[in-house]
């Protein structure tokens, strides 16, 4: 017989992680609510009949959230043989109250108490037993994390699918009299078991409902008489009514053993996200992160594995197989300029990359990002977005494809599209390679570069957001941001180095497909053209990919890109950039000959910073960062947007901006470093300074209007 | 000869990195680097 068990629970309760241990899957797993946005399936380990559904995490069954609908969705339309819900132990009340809304689907319900270890670590006691006997369903105290109690759940669960699940708790007289009216109004295409949990979504005047029914009894009459009678609307009457349950559940069940006192997580909240301390706090830690990733010792084993894996190991290993064998001149210099040059100059960044990802996966297990999510809400409340908008732009920092998928979390339309729109500024992984070899070719290595590049993409959201706010299309008061912070704690070693290694691997797997591909076709252009003898092997600066460049390489000349007549292999390396961006070093890699000069890790970098200035070169940098995203990231977008003109209106606002940013960037550079000033471009980028500075400052007129439409979108 | 055994390693490796992107694509994957995947580039489906 084969069952399903759903795992449902409040946001950052643990499913995810329960969900791995328990299918032995490897999903993400996030110290923030709002990871899962999607539901996801796993066998159960040594159950091969049973299935586990991973539901997103939702604070109750009322459809305000995408997620919620989701999980309601699944609930009600699957109906699934049985719930295993999870509860976060430390934060009991605010769990239940899910809970009493799942015990009244008609479907047997479990519920798995997590969090133990921090519970007794807090000195609390649960009265497990107690606990199940108020609540009217079985009732197991787990840990995922250390996996403890995870097998009897699963067990528990299994065992409760023939069991039918009893509705303990009762609300006022009137209200269940009304429910009772109502459910028999309800006709027999509601199946008898979800009669109640309809009757009650019905009395709430949940309009979403009607969705999941056929025909929807005329109820007004009803509810009207108990608003009346009990002096309050009925979905406050519905939701004091569960909240006075679970207090006396809790009553009973809950010893704490320090009554208001201050957690240690409270006492480092204190100090981390203090109004005047926290961003402080935020800039030195990320400073640290790239500091150690990509200027100290991500530097050294970079180092190692450019001039001594790819420069004196790998290239004159196959070189001499090749020559033993006999290779024709052709086919060696395919192997070693274009997939040795090309997939090894981005295989080259993986350790600093390992690097970055092994902090980023810390600081996101132990629950530091979430405050991050909470600081920067302050900051990007002024400037027209919530602090929700930040999440994706957190997950955005791996890879761009689930940062925008993740902006699905975001309730308010616009807010949604202006993240989405922007999410894609914050540096993702495959960016890392441009910072890490703009910051050795053109900065020497500086430690300020790779922050500096964060923060050129958090500041390009700020403007974003004051700028597109006073638009029509984006007016409107930011959603309010209520987040859960999760409590500290030490993630364990195995998930830091999963994580770690997840993303490090999808990077590696990226260079073996896209990017091997990508430097074969690159090779072929670079290498062949129209010479005076026809088609066939030309010099560089003869070859089809030249050309290509050539035709474009002027639109970038106000950036700077045009230095010793080399302008067309920056503009090729930024427009290969959109296939993937690790591309950008890749076409570095074989234009500049890099795994022919390998040997010397100085004289690569040379030959780039030999037809840019410093000042071009962050220009480039800046572009990139900015630009239109790799080509899966914008299908993400237009899958998200859902909409032509909004994609396209997308994609044209990064490539504007970045543009524009780029050429102020390189104009007031060169002015600021000495440089020889063009005059007309430095009059363009003063042009472009007092336009942007307009945008920034003036009035916003749509504001009053748009508050009546923030009001009109809340009653819809 | 060299040349021939060497071309085809080179072929089939390209083969293999396409036929990759392929079965990516073919399962709903888009995104080349799940790093912090939520779950929803494994199953990407349109936004309803």
């Amino acid at each position: 017989m084969s069952v399903r068990i759903a795992l449902a629970g409040n946001p950052n309760s643990g499913k995810t992680t329960l969900f791995n241990a328990l299918t032995g899957s490897n999903q993400f797993v996030g110290n923030w609510p709002g990871v899962t946005v999607e539901k996801k399936e796993g066998k159960l380990k040594g159950y091969p009949d049973v299935t586990v559904m991973d539901l997103p995490g939702i604070y109750s069954l009322s459809p305000y959230t995408l997620e919620e609908v989701v999980a309601r969705n699944y609930l009600l339309g699957e109906h699934p043989d049985v719930i295993l819900n999870i509860v976060d132990g430390t934060n009991l009340e605010r769990n239940l109250y899910l809970t009493t809304q799942l015990m009244e689907l008609g479907i047997p319900v479990v519920m798995a108490v997590n969090m133990l270890d921090i519970v007794e670590k807090n000195g609390d006691q649960i009265y497990i037993d107690k606990l199940s006997e108020q609540l009217g369903c079985k009732a197991i105290q787990i840990s995922a994390l250390k996996g403890k109690g995870i097998k009897e759940a699963a067990d528990l669960a299994v065992r409760a699918v023939s069991q039918k699940q009893a509705v303990v708790h009762k609300f006022d007289k009137k209200v269940e009299e009304a429910l009772s009216d109502i459910e028999s109004a309800l006709g027999n295409e509601i199946p008898e078991d979800q009669k109640r949990f309809f009757a009650i979504k019905l009395f709430e005047r949940d309009d979403k409902i009607a969705g999941q029914m056929k025909k929807v009894p005329d109820v007004e009459s009803i509810i009207a008489k108990v608003e009346e009678s009990m002096d309050d609307d009925s979905e406050s009457i519905i939701t004091n009514e569960r909240y006075v349950y679970i207090s006396s559940v809790i009553g009973k069940c809950l010893k704490k053993a320090k009554r208001g006192e201050l957690s240690l997580s409270d006492k480092i909240d204190q100090i981390v996200t203090n109004r005047f301390l926290a961003l402080p706090i935020f800039a030195i830690v990320m400073w640290i992160v790239y500091y150690i990733s990509v200027t100290s010792v991500g530097t050294i084993a970079t180092d190692w594995t450019n001039d001594v894996l790819f420069g004196e190991i790998i290239p004159p290993a196959i070189e001499n197989v090749l020559v033993s064998v006999g290779c024709a001149e052709w086919l060696q210099g395919l192997i070693l300029d274009g997939i040795v040059g090309g997939v090894g100059a981005v295989l080259g960044f993986v350790p600093q990359m390992l690097v970055l990802f092994l902090f980023l996966a810390f600081l996101e297990s132990c629950g530091y990002m979430a405050r991050i999510a909470f600081i920067m809400d302050r900051i990007f409340r002024k400037f027209g977005l919530s602090g929700k908008s930040f999440i994706p732009m957190l997950i955005g920092t791996g890879c761009g494809v689930p940062g925008v998928m993740a902006s699905r979390t975001i309730e308010n339309d616009r807010d949604r599209k202006m993240t989405i729109m922007t999410t894609t500024f914050v540096p993702c992984g495959a960016k890392l390679p441009i910072i890490a070899l703009i910051a050795g070719a053109l900065f020497g290595g500086a430690s300020w570069v790779a922050p500096s590049a964060y923060f050129v993409g958090i500041g390009a959201i700020i403007c974003s957001g004051i700028i597109l706010k006073k638009t029509k299309m984006f007016a409107g008061d930011p959603a309010p941001f209520v987040m859960e912070l999760p409590a500290y704690h030490m993630p364990t070693v195995g998930n830091v180095l999963r994580s770690m290694w997840e993303r490090g691997w999808s990077f590696i797997k990226k260079a073996g497909t896209i990017i091997l591909l990508s430097a074969i076709v690159l090779w072929f252009l670079q290498g062949y053209g129209f010479g005076p003898d026809g088609f066939g092997a030309v010099e560089l600066e003869d070859s089809i990919l030249a050309a290509i460049g050539n035709t474009f390489a002027w639109v970038f000349t106000p950036l700077g890109w045009t230095q010793g007549g080399e302008g067309w292999k920056m503009a090729v390396a930024a427009v290969t950039g959109l296939i993937a961006k690790e591309n950008v070093v890749t076409t570095f890699g074989i234009l500049f000959g890099f795994a022919e000069v390998a040997e010397d890790g100085v004289e690569i970098w040379g030959n780039l910073a030999g037809c840019m200035t410093a000042a071009a070169g962050y220009s480039f940098l800046v572009f990139n960062l900015l630009c239109a995203p790799c080509f899966a990231a914008m299908g993400a977008i237009k899958r998200e947007m859902n909409n032509a003109k909004w994609f396209w209106f997308a994609i044209g606002y990064q490539c504007g901006l970045a543009y524009c940013v780029s050429l102020i960037i390189y104009q007031i550079g060169t002015l600021l470093s000495g440089g020889q000033v063009n005059i007309l471009g430095l009059i363009v980028a003063a042009l472009m300074i007092a336009a942007f500075i307009w945008l920034l400052l003036r009035p916003n007129r749509d504001d009053g209007k748009l508050r009546v439409n923030m009001k009109g979108m809340a009653g819809a | 000869m060299g040349t021939w055994i060497v071309g085809l390693i080179v072929l089939a490796l390209a083969g293999a990195a396409l036929r990759s992107i392929w079965k990516d694509k073919k399962a709903g994957k888009t995104c080349g680097s799940c790093s912090g995947c939520s779950g929803s580039c494994c199953d990407c489906k349109p936004r309803k």
